[in-house]
Formats: C-alpha cells, structure tokens, sequence
C-alpha cells in the first residue's frame, strides 16, 4: 500500500513536471508555423507555470507566440533559446546574445541566431555583417 | 531586310568566336576535367568521357557546356562541393556526381548556382550528396530528368534535393529526389514550374514552399516522406493532378496549407494520409475535383480560415471526413460526394434531399481531447453521432454541403 502511494506521488508529481524538454529534430513540430522541426542550429521552447511545452523552429515563430496575447509572458516559467554554436542546446532567451543578418538563413527566415557569450558571436557578427541585438530589442522584432 | 542583317551578324560572329569542344579522357591526352575548364573560353563543351575523377571542386566561372558520355563518375571524396557555377548560360548534363563533402553551416551541394541566368541541369545522377542542387538569385534555368538519393541518417546531415532561394522562372520536372530533408525546397521563388516528379522517402516534405508566389506544380507524386507538402505563406498557386501517399505519422498531413492565398487545388489524390489537406490562416483557395481516399482524416480545417470553397471532391472512406476546431464556418462546401452520407434522392435529381454535415461530433472532441480515439467506433461514439446527427448541438450547424451528389464522381486522372 505504501509503495503504491509512493508510485501515485510519484506519477502525480511527474504530471506537473514543469522541466523543459529537449528538442526532437526531425520528429517534433513548431506550434507556430506547423513545421517539423530540422535544423538544430535554430529553434525554441516555452515551458509554462502549468507544464505546458511549446516548442518552436525559428526566432521568429518563437516571438510571434511569445507576443501573440494567447498567455501572458509572466506565465511562462521557461523560455529557451537553441545556441547557434553548440546545436540543440539550450539557452536561457532573456540572458542571450542574439545576431541578426539576412546572412542567416534559418527554417523561417527569422534571421536571427543566438549565442551563449559576446566572444562567441564577436567572429560571425564580422563575418555576416550583423548587427548585435539583446534580448529587450530582439523581443520587439517580428511585431 | 532586317532578318538578313541579323543572319549575317550571327554568320560572322560564328565565324569570329568558333566553339570548340574539348575531350577529356582517362586513357587520352587531356585527363584532367579541371585544365579543360581552364582552356575552354564561352560557348565551348567539355565532353567527359566515362571514368572516375577525383579533382576537387569546379568552379565555372565561363558559360560552357559540360558533357558526360555514359555517366563519368565525380567523386567529391565526402570533402568538397562538386561544381560552383557563377557563370550564365552554362549546361551540365550526364554526369554522376557522389559523396559531397557535409557541413552544417554551409550548403554544400552537387551543383551550386550563384547568381545565374539560363542554367541547365539535366540527366544526371546525384548520390550521397548533402545539397542536390542549391540554386540562390538564380533566374530562367531548367532542372530536368536527374536522380537525387542520399543516404542521411540524422535530419542535419541531409539536405534538399533541389533547394531554391530567391529565384525566378525555374522549371523542374522530370525528378526522382529520394532520402533528403526535404525534396525540393522553395524560398522566395517565384513564377515557378514543377511538373511531374517523383519525390520520396524523405525526411521532412516532399515539397516544401515558403513566401513563394505564382508558382506552379502539376503531376507530382509525393510518397511516403515525413509529413507530405507544405505551402506556406504564399498566394496564387497552382496545384493540379498530384498524388499526396502514404504520410503518416502524429503530425502528418498529405498537404499542410499555412496563411495561404488565392491557390487553386484541382484534381488531386490524397491517399492514405493521417489528414489529407490541413488549412490553417489560409483564404480564397478553391478545392475542386480532388479525391480524399483511406485518410484518417481528409480535410482539417481551422476556424481562422475563410472564403474557401469545396466543390465537386469525392470523399471516400475516410475516418473523419472533415473536422474543425471552432463553431464560425466562413467557408462553402458544394456539390461532393461524400460516401458516409445516409440521405436519400426521392426527387431523382442526383442530390441528396438533405444537406450533409461532414463534421461528426466526435470529430470535434477528438480535436480538443486527442487521447479520446480510443474510443473510437464504439457503441457509445456512435450513439453520440447519430443524437447529434438529428439535433446538432456542438457541430457547427452552418458547415455543411446543400447539395451532397449521390453517385461517386470517379474521376481518373
């Protein structure tokens, strides 16, 4: 009886769980844009208060959901961003630096990608022409 | 008088600049496909005879005809990029390229064209490449009767078999692309042909277009690839006589229209699909004369579309025939024929007396509750539908066809 309470909390807990999920290229597909998800240089996922996982392809079906009103931006326990140079890993979107350049060709032509620290982006930001961008403004992009 | 002025330019021009044609040959004195490109001058052919060359990266940079005789072999050796064309009027024909090198950040392809006019690819045979060919600013060029197959296991390791970006007037016909990310790709191109290909078995679409508008494709097969057709973003396209197979899967669908615009979808096949069309955002696209057979579901269609119409299709055992997700229906349905329709012809006009609602109630719970399948064709989902089907409640009441055909249009296209 005990070990079943055990399990019961186990799965009840589990249920709640408001961790985030890796991203499954080739598999998973953007709640924005119906997309499966490919390149995994690109990509992004909302995690909400209640557990609820979004995942998104490209910055821009990322922040066109994140600003879209369907919930309110305090609701969203995690926001994570794919690190450009390091594929499928995430970031955390508010603390990342972001590039953008018609240079960067991603799934849907966001042109933006992000990165884990200033000297990581420094060498493309030269190669691409691109010019630096914050959380603060990037979040203003697409609108 | 004109006419023979422009003959005796023409005359003396061939007279001036004569073509030459340079034959490269294993066993013959010039061996090397790299110093013929070097002596060849505008308007020349390299004949390449069969053999196997490992020579790198061509980069063409003049417009010449590049000729293989019975298929020679370019071997890229997994490292380079095969030919880098930045020259117009340049032709590559029967060759057999193999092992591009892969690389994630750039597209390295078999055939790379960059800023090119009347660009021809044909009768070749791309094997394990990463990129088939990757056309960018490109404009009037024709890819016609090639082979794409690569061999990819992981998504990022593969890509398109014909990837188009920013382009206009291109026609592409006459492909079998199998085992890439997606098929062909399309990216800002527009007034575009894609007629009669075989695209299969790959990893994401077989046909995948973004922002591309006044495009058309016609006669294609798609089959068995991860999840059908995609356009999205776009208007005026035309797509007639396809076949959309076999797309199965959570998040499949045997063509995905996402904010799609003034598109015109006749006479195609949507067979074996999980859903056969899904619209999301899209408006003003007719759906004539197509045949939805053996999907899980034929057409899903969401609220946010509008002023869409669906005239003349066969709907032919199908689990759900249609299914949306909201109560507002701002788009017509006419003249089908549905095979789950019960009502009868008393006037013998050849439309039923009563109007059909091809959205079953449990089709609307399916969509808020997927797990909720399970209890799919079960006394009680039965006796649900057919309650409803008498007094419709949940069912959006103005989502029907007035005038359901009693006999199976047949078409055979």
């Amino acid at each position: 009886m005990k070990y079943l309470l055990f399990v019961l909390f186990g799965i009840v807990t589990l249920s709640c769980s408001t961790e985030p999920e890796p991203l499954k290229y080739g598999t998973d597909v953007c709640h924005f844009c119906k997309m499966t998800l490919m390149d995994n240089k690109f990509g992004a996922e909302l995690v909400t208060r209640k557990g609820r996982i979004y995942k998104f392809d490209d910055m821009r079906c990322f922040l066109n959901y994140y600003n879209s009103g369907n919930e309110a931006t305090s609701d969203f326990q995690h926001a994570l961003v794919i690190d450009y140079l390091n594929p499928g890993n995430f970031l955390n979107a508010y603390d990342a630096f972001y590039l953008k350049s018609s240079a960067i060709h991603s799934p849907m032509d966001g042109q933006v990608a992000a990165f884990q620290s200033k000297q990581h982006m420094m060498p493309l930001k030269k190669e691409w022409g691109a010019i630096y961008l914050a959380w603060g403004e990037v979040v203003t992009q697409y609108k | 008088m004109k006419k023979t002025w422009l003959l005796g330019l023409v005359v003396l021009h061939s007279f001036l600049s004569e073509a030459k044609t340079y034959v490269v040959n294993p066993k013959g004195q010039l061996k090397s496909i790299q110093t013929a490109i070097s002596l060849a001058h505008d308007g020349d052919t390299v004949r390449v005879m069969a053999g196997h060359y490992r020579e790198g990266n061509y980069i063409i940079k003049k417009s010449i005809v590049l000729l293989g005789e019975n298929l020679p072999v370019l071997d890229a050796e997994n490292k380079y990029e095969i030919f880098t064309i930045v020259a117009n009027d340049v032709s590559v024909i029967g060759f057999r390229m193999i092992n591009t090198g892969k690389a994630s950040i750039n597209d390295i392809s078999a055939v790379n064209a960059i800023q090119t006019k009347r660009l021809r690819v044909a009768n070749n045979q791309m094997e394990n490449t990463f990129f088939g060919i990757h056309l960018a600013n490109s404009t009037a060029s024709l890819i016609e009767n090639n082979t794409f197959h690569s061999d990819a296991e992981a998504e990022h390791l593969a890509g398109n078999g014909i990837h188009a970006w920013k382009c206009d007037s291109i026609t592409i016909r006459n492909n079998t692309i199998r085992g890439h990310r997606d098929g062909i790709y399309f990216e800002f191109v527009t007034h575009s042909h894609v007629e009669n290909n075989y695209s299969h078995h790959n990893m994401r679409y077989g046909l995948h277009f973004m922002f591309s508008h006044h495009d058309s494709y016609v006669k294609n097969t798609f089959h068995n690839n991860g999840a059908g057709v995609a356009v999205m973003y776009t208007q005026d396209v035309t797509m007639i006589g396809n076949r959309f197979e076999d797309n199965w899967g959570a998040s499949s669908y045997g063509l995905l229209l996402k904010d799609i615009r003034d598109s015109h979808i006749e006479g195609n096949h949507f067979l074996r699909n999980t859903v056969g069309v899904y619209m999301e955002g899209s408006s003003r696209c007719r759906m004539e004369k197509n045949v939805f057979k053996d999907n899980g579901w034929a057409v899903k269609i969401q609220a946010n579309c509008d002023e869409n119409s669906f005239q003349r299709n066969s709907f032919l055992s199908n689990t759900f025939d249609m299914a949306t997700n909201g109560s507002l229906v701002l788009n017509t349905v006419d003249y089908n024929y549905w095979d789950n329709y019960q009502g009868y012809d008393l006037d013998k006009d050849g439309i039923g007396d009563v109007p059909f609602h091809p959205v079953s109630l449990y089709s609307m719970v399916v969509e808020k509750m997927p797990s909720s399948i399970m209890l799919w064709r079960s006394f009680l989902v039965y006796l649900l539908d057919r309650s409803e089907k008498v007094v419709p409640s949940i069912t959006p009441e103005s989502l029907k066809d007035n005038h359901p055909v009693m006999k199976n249009y047949d078409y055979h296209f």
